[in-house]
């Protein structure tokens, strides 16, 4: 069974309700390593059913400072071309230590269904009362359901389910790096949601070794320049943005970070109730998540104010409708526009294309990444599991130190020029 | 000398539980881990940590420190959150991970200082 990894690849045809299991062999690692790279194979593999693959990526759910992610490659709604899409917070870590490591839905159902992945089970349930429901109630009635409030959820809202290619596919609560609309491209499938949970265990080659390696690295990490950061503020000086601190400061709660992942850059903007109050709030849904950096730039910069701006973010959360493709797409340049816009909104997004959505800011601060180098740093992320912020961010996640690792942990011999060959096949 | 945790300075990221999970099971998982992050309440943003000691439960809330003794109490509610994981009373209390000569692996783990030695 090969190391950080389950060994196990779901293939789910929604049309029969037919679940395969396939081995992760060494093959497949070797030559593909995981995330984009083994998601394409199967994407490829699986082609004639027009499939969402979902997949961990080599380090996802480990010590490696920044392994949060899995990534979700298929047709994007709103381009017709092969994307792969981030799922940072904890849904990745989540599906690692599901017992799965990919997933494959091929086909589409006849009725709405949701996958819920467990202790390496796969199993199709009915959806058709949460069909409808809007993304936040969707994951409390299935997480009630299983009495399980740690439960992961990829969700497509209401927008998804409506029709509009702007449909994300949400984490839980809160927007993803889904710049694509792959939520709509679930819901095109009949499918409402995945619920995770996770409580496997990985082996390593060398356990001390990669252990300590990890943590040298974590130690590097915090040395530099983003050592100490958090949230949405500290993110904003570093994109050259130095007024979002001050504009999102009056209404800043605590910063969150996603799994293992040293700079915390999600703020949680409090709308109800005293954003300095540490206490647990007596309401029931007080704010929202700034999980997409981005999206709260770009409503800045229009000129809203942070509550209206939060209130907004909040109430394309509750739809499933991702905030910068709302704005790109209607043209709006205030919020009455942008609230009309809601409900009709699907694209088409201009200037999107790429495999690769402007998730992460369009330049690292870390380093010059070059000609092609952005695409080439989401590859990687993608590949090796890490969130694509981080790790736009941090030059200490070289290439050199990655290949290190994943001989410690996985033991896999990866070449430098295989691997750099990958990763611009994987951009292009 | 025992474990602290600043829970102001927590970001809920779960590496500390991640390292503890490994020094239980010299493999990667977090269901023997007697550190926890706690993150349940995610739509109202309430986060901290659990840690099972010798002799006490610590909890970690981002109001202040509460500890109970074992034995004295149920178990806590922050650490009742994950309903299908191994109770916090029912896992193995930290020993400082006393095989490893840097220290307990939760405070290296920890990107943010959150968790100390004192």
């Amino acid at each position: 069974m090969p190391y950080l990894a389950s060994d196990k690849i779901a293939v789910i045809d929604l049309a029969s309700g037919a679940i395969a299991e396939e081995s992760l062999t060494d093959e497949l690692l070797a030559a593909h390593v995981g995330g984009a790279g083994i998601n394409r194979v199967l994407y490829e593999r699986h082609a004639d059913g027009d499939p969402l693959v979902f997949g961990c990526g080599l380090f996802t759910g480990t010590l490696v400072p920044g392994a949060a992610c899995a990534t979700v490659t298929g047709k994007s709604p709103l381009t017709g071309g092969l994307v792969h899409v981030p799922l940072a917070l904890y849904a990745g870590m989540e599906l690692k230590y599901s017992g799965f490591d990919y997933l494959v839905l091929k086909n589409k159902a006849a009725a709405p269904v949701y996958l819920w992945l467990h202790d390496g089970i796969a199993d199709l349930n009915e959806a058709a009362n949460i069909w409808q429901a809007d993304v936040w109630s969707a994951t409390r009635q299935v997480r009630a359901a299983m009495g399980d409030e740690l439960i992961q959820t990829l969700v497509a809202g209401p927008a998804a389910v409506g029709g509009s290619a702007l449909g994300q596919l949400m984490i839980n609560f809160w927007a993803s790096g889904d710049r694509f609309g792959l939520g709509r491209a679930l819901a095109i499938k009949n499918v409402k949601l995945l619920a995770i949970r996770g409580m496997g265990l990985l082996e390593i080659n060398d356990p001390e070794g990669f252990v300590n390696a990890c943590l040298e690295l974590t130690a590097q990490v915090k040395a530099g320049p983003w050592g100490g950061k958090k949230g949405l503020g500290e993110l904003g000086a570093g994109l050259g943005q130095p007024g979002l601190a001050d504009w999102i400061a009056p209404i800043a709660h605590r910063h969150r970070a996603g799994f293992n992942t040293p700079m915390a850059y999600n703020t949680f903007a409090m709308l109800e109730g005293d954003p300095k109050a540490l206490k647990e709030s007596a309401e029931e849904t007080p704010g929202v998540l700034l999980s997409d950096p981005l999206a709260a730039v770009d409503l800045m910069k229009l000129g809203l104010g942070a509550v209206d701006a939060c209130g907004l973010i909040r109430d394309c959360a509750r739809l499933g409708l991702d905030v910068a493709g709302l704005i790109a797409a209607s043209g709006a340049k205030d919020l009455a526009g942008l609230k009309a816009a809601m409900a009709t909104a699907s694209g088409p997004v201009p200037g999107l294309s790429g495999p690769f959505g402007a998730y992460a800011p369009a330049q690292s601060l870390g380093a010059d990444l070059g000609q092609g180098g952005w695409g080439r740093r989401m590859a990687l992320a993608s590949v090796f599991g890490l969130d694509p912020i981080f790790a736009l961010m941090t030059p200490d996640l070289s290439l050199e130190k990655l290949i290190e690792l994943a001989d410690l942990g996985a033991g896999l011999s990866l070449e430098a020029a295989e691997l750099e060959a990958l990763l611009d096949r994987l951009a292009s | 000398m025992g474990i602290k945790i600043d829970p102001l300075k927590c970001t809920s990221c779960m590496a500390c539980e991640l390292a503890c999970g490994y020094h239980r099971d010299d493999a990667l998982a977090t269901l023997s881990a007697c550190i926890m992050a706690y993150r349940a309440r995610e739509l109202k943003n309430y986060f901290g940590v659990v840690l099972k000691a010798e002799e006490d439960l610590v909890i970690a809330r981002p109001e202040g420190l509460e500890v109970k003794r074992i034995g004295a109490v149920e178990e806590a509610p922050a650490a009742q959150a994950d309903a299908s994981a191994k109770p916090m009373l029912l896992r193995e209390p930290c020993d400082l991970c006393a095989d490893q000569e840097a220290g307990p692996l939760c405070v290296r783990a920890c990107p943010v200082d959150a968790i100390y030695l004192d």
